[in-house]
């Protein structure tokens, strides 16, 4: 078979797969596997972009990746990937890679050696351990993580580190925090090929979770019933698949969760056996704490009262059709309800109170525990979940559920890494939005951050507020950015220190999506010139602190704190050349896993998931040594560590009852809304082109091509208002920045009037200039979705360059 | 020579399908796999680049009788990189 036949029957051997999954929701039984030969080696990793956590085969040779298929034997994806999946491979090969150590001299960046680099690391850090923070992601690796949470707390003895999931998932963890007393959703992703209805709060999965939404568009297709309903501001991809499309007036969301459990109380309708049997009444406290006060049901009840559909209709837009037929499918015990969201109810100052009352609302009328019956709220990066949520890479946190605050926690970790008792300091460091504002306030006025590292993450483009939290550090003398990237990016061109990085398959990796699955791959070729692992970063950085004899990287015995041994030998890791003698991806693994179970996170043993296309935890050992993953937590059916005979178990309740707490939140206006000076709402996202801020997607052609840059969306009548037509040029205003934008009527999104959308992925119109910094009181996250703006001006599309 | 998979998920109508695999049929680029239910259909696109592979796949998206595409593998090891 010559290259051209093999490559060919591939590719037919993977459409055949895929079109049998679609057809028969799973693959033939004795499926072939993608083929192998003709110096085509294929292996398998999770796609590099999103938090869906789709498995792709990445085919290589001649140590190039040259091909990627849907991975057939994947659960999440069956086969099928997005626009951005089945271009992931081409993310690696960009013509403008970092592939050498850059440090600022003057208005230049100029080559230095990785030896130079470490040293005025370890520099910076030994003048003032305290003063230095580590900024990371919701991208980096769980063993990345792991060790930037060892380096910080461990080793540095501060808890100076946070990481960009803030901005994009922390009002859900408070959610659930508040709710069941541990993080993350109890369903996962067989709730969508089993629910009757599926309910998108904010949510826009067409082009953000592309995989997910066909994989219930696909039951569509097979003749299946499932009914789809968007509540949203503006319309999406997704609106045009959905049988009831609800338009809110931001921040209302609150008001109509309240009235949907408003009616079902009145009407009785709520499930009375299951509330009883499994939860508890909740309401804020004076002062506001997570953990609010206890109410009982009728002082629900008595707070819910003013949510009337009447009142619910005026301060929302939504009719009261729609709030009586929300209310109606809830109150139904012969549907099955799943709810998804993500950033529109996350990124919302308002976010923990909105996700409470999402999980309440399922609570209250017993939408729970089975499965297609469940609220499941999104990730949108690969390792969110994994990484920044288990193993905590936050500033009040620690890994496996742990927190600073707890002295027995503390302990738990410094025995863990052999560290002296009293190294974990008990106060919380800086959240995401403290940090750079500390970092971007001259020294002498309490800017006590003089170091900051960021690493696979570009807050330049991505920190709300721009003017204020990032751009006055650089005009500071005693500020000094350290960058490490695949790519220049917005972040990397103010830094005082760039750190080329290697990326995806080009480093040994594991990552957990949004259903609780821990993923893990292979290096598979490497990367370009100079540019490392992150995780190496750390560690090499850690290394040359201990050889200064710094304290903190030495664990109780005198040993290097991140030492991995061979035959009994340290190998030394710190040396790149030395770095994949050992897997020390295993190595950080196996050592974080032994933290997991406290929470009853549990993992398996790292060969369990190379055998694997991510497994689910808690996934516990079987009597036949096998090990078994959790699909449904707290379920009886299928969680272990649900006591036997119970239906549903909240085992780690706030209450410690086994209860969850069903909460009431009020609604509340926004910190800024639309005025005379400023008419209109903005609200900012993504498209499904594009991760995040492009630094990948933007060099990959086809993607870039496909949306070369960022538009603003307008309604019509907005438009018609104003003068301005199809791709005529505008200025975007609001009290914070101004940006000229095309204009984009009638694209994929159309606002409702009196609102604008603009998304965030294009370096060269940065938005967050303009985005508000005001943040939920709780999980510090802040509101992209909603601030007030202006538009003026009009260039003519023809006077456009 | 680069090789995209596609899977086509047609329309109910007979004749829309039985029009879109007439169309398909005349392009040297395209191999038709065997339909799943008459409804879910395997396609290989053949083309000189990635960029002639994204427009035989648009041109395919628009066709009527398609109600949705799907991507399931890309081979760039000639394309652009
Ligand atoms: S849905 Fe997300 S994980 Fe899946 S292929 Fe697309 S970008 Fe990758």
């Amino acid at each position: 078979m010559d290259r051209r036949d093999f490559l060919k029957t591939t590719a037919m051997t993977a459409a055949t797969l895929a079109a049998s999954r679609l057809a028969y929701g799973q693959a033939p039984v004795a499926a072939p596997p993608v083929s192998s030969g003709s110096g085509v080696k294929w292996n398998k990793a999770p796609c590099r972009f999103c938090g869906t956590g789709c498995h792709v085969q990445v085919g290589v040779e001649g140590g190039k990746v040259v091909a990627i298929a849907g991975d057939p034997k994947a659960e999440v994806n069956k086969g099928l990937l997005c626009v951005k999946g089945y271009h992931v491979g081409l993310a690696l090969y960009g013509s403008d890679r970092l592939t050498q150590p850059l440090l600022r001299k003057g208005d230049k960046q100029v080559p230095i050696s990785w030896d130079e680099a470490l040293d005025i690391i370890a520099t910076r850090i030994q003048k003032d351990p305290k003063g230095f923070a580590l900024y990371g992601s919701g991208q980096w690796t769980i063993p990345e993580g792991y060790t930037a949470s060892k380096f910080v707390k461990g080793g540095l003895g501060s808890n100076q580190l946070d990481a960009n999931a803030r901005l994009c998932m922390a009002s859900a963890v408070t959610g659930f925090l508040a709710t069941y007393g541990v993080d993350e959703p109890a369903g996962c992703y067989d709730d969508l090929d089993a629910c009757d209805v599926l309910i998108m709060w904010g949510n826009n999965p067409a082009e953000m979770h592309p995989v997910l939404f066909s994989r219930v568009i696909d039951r569509r297709s097979r003749g299946e019933k499932v009914t789809l309903i968007d509540i949203g501001t503006r319309r999406t991809r997704t609106s045009a698949f959905c049988d009831h499309v609800l338009r809110f007036k931001p921040n209302t969301d609150l008001a109509i969760a309240c009235g949907i459990a408003h009616l079902l109380v009145e009407e009785g309708t709520w499930d009375k056996a299951f509330v009883e049997a499994n939860c508890a009444f909740r309401a804020p406290s004076e002062p506001a704490t997570l953990q609010g006060k206890a109410i009982t049901f009728e002082e629900y009840r008595a707070l819910l009262a003013p949510y009337t559909p009447e009142h619910v209709e005026k301060l929302s837009g939504v009719s009261q059709k729609d709030l009586r037929m929300l209310a109606g499918l809830f109150g139904r015990r012969d549907v099955r309800i799943t709810s998804l969201w993500c950033m529109g109810v996350n990124q919302h100052t308002r976010g923990t109170a909105m996700n409470s009352l999402i999980h309440g609302l399922h609570l209250l009328s017993g939408h729970f525990g089975k499965p297609g019956d469940a609220p499941t709220s999104l990730t949108g990066q690969p390792s969110a979940c994994g990484t920044v949520r288990e193993v905590g890479t936050l500033a009040h946190a620690l890994p496996g559920g742990r927190v600073v605050a707890e002295e027995k926690h503390r302990h738990q970790m410094e025995d863990l890494w052999n560290v002296p008792q009293g190294r974990i300091p008990a106060k919380p460091g800086y959240h995401t939005v403290q940090m750079w504002e500390r970092f971007s306030t001259p020294s002498d006025k309490g800017g006590d951050i003089h170091t900051l590292w960021v690493q696979v993450t570009n807050p330049a483009q991505t920190l709300p507020n721009r003017h204020k939290l990032v751009d006055p550090s650089r005009k500071l003398a005693d500020k000094f950015l350290i960058v490490s990237d695949a790519y220049p990016t917005e972040t990397t061109r103010i830094a005082d220190l760039v750190l080329p990085s290697a990326m995806w398959v080009e480093k040994n990796g594991m990552v957990g999506n949004s259903e609780r699955r821990t993923q893990q791959w292979f290096k598979m070729v490497n990367p370009p010139g100079q540019a490392r692992d992150d995780a190496w970063q750390l560690i090499a950085v850690a290394h040359r602190l201990f050889e200064r004899g710094f304290e903190g990287m030495k664990d109780r015995d005198g040993r290097f704190l991140f030492e991995v041994k061979q035959d009994g030998k340290p190998v030394p890791i710190w040396d790149f050349a030395h770095y994949y003698d050992v897997n020390v991806d295993a190595h950080l693994f196996e050592e974080y896993r032994k933290t997991t179970r406290i929470k009853h996170k549990d993992l398996a043993p790292y060969e369990e998931y190379v055998k694997a296309r991510g497994l689910r935890w808690p996934v516990v050992q079987q009597p036949d040594g096998s090990w078994r993953e959790t699909r449904f937590r707290f379920s009886g059916f299928d969680d272990p560590y649900v006591e036997k005979g119970r239906d549903i178990q909240f085992y780690h309740s706030p209450t410690h009852d086994g209860r969850a707490q069903v909460w009431f939140n009020p609604y509340e206006p926004p910190p800024e809304s639309p005025d005379d000076e400023f008419p209109f709402w903005l609200c900012t996202g993504r498209v499904i082109e594009h991760w995040h801020s492009g630094t990948m997607t933007m060099r990959i052609p086809q993607l870039q091509r496909a949306m070369p840059s960022a538009y603003l969306e307008m309604n019509r009548a907005d438009a018609r208002r104003l003068g301005v037509g199809n791709g005529d040029v505008v200025t975007v205003e609001t009290r914070r920045g101004s940006l000229e934008l095309p204009v984009w009527l009638g694209g994929r999104g159309e606002p409702p009037e009196g609102s604008l959308f603009v998304p965030f992925f294009d370096e060269k119109l940065l938005i967050n200039e303009l985005t508000l910094d005001a943040h939920d009181p709780f999980s510090k996250q802040p509101d992209y979705k909603k601030c007030a703006a202006r538009v003026r001006g009009r260039k003519r599309k023809e006077a456009r360059g | 020579m680069t090789f995209s998979s596609l899977v086509l998920t047609l329309e109910d109508s007979a004749e829309q399908r039985a029009g879109v695999l007439a169309r398909l049929e005349r392009d040297a680029r395209i191999t038709l796999g065997m339909p799943f239910e008459e409804r879910w259909l395997p396609v290989v696109v053949e083309t000189e680049t990635a960029e002639e592979g994204e427009s035989v796949a648009e041109f395919i998206r628009d066709l009527p009788g398609v109600r949705f595409l799907d991507v399931v593998m890309v081979d760039f090891s000639a394309g652009e990189c």
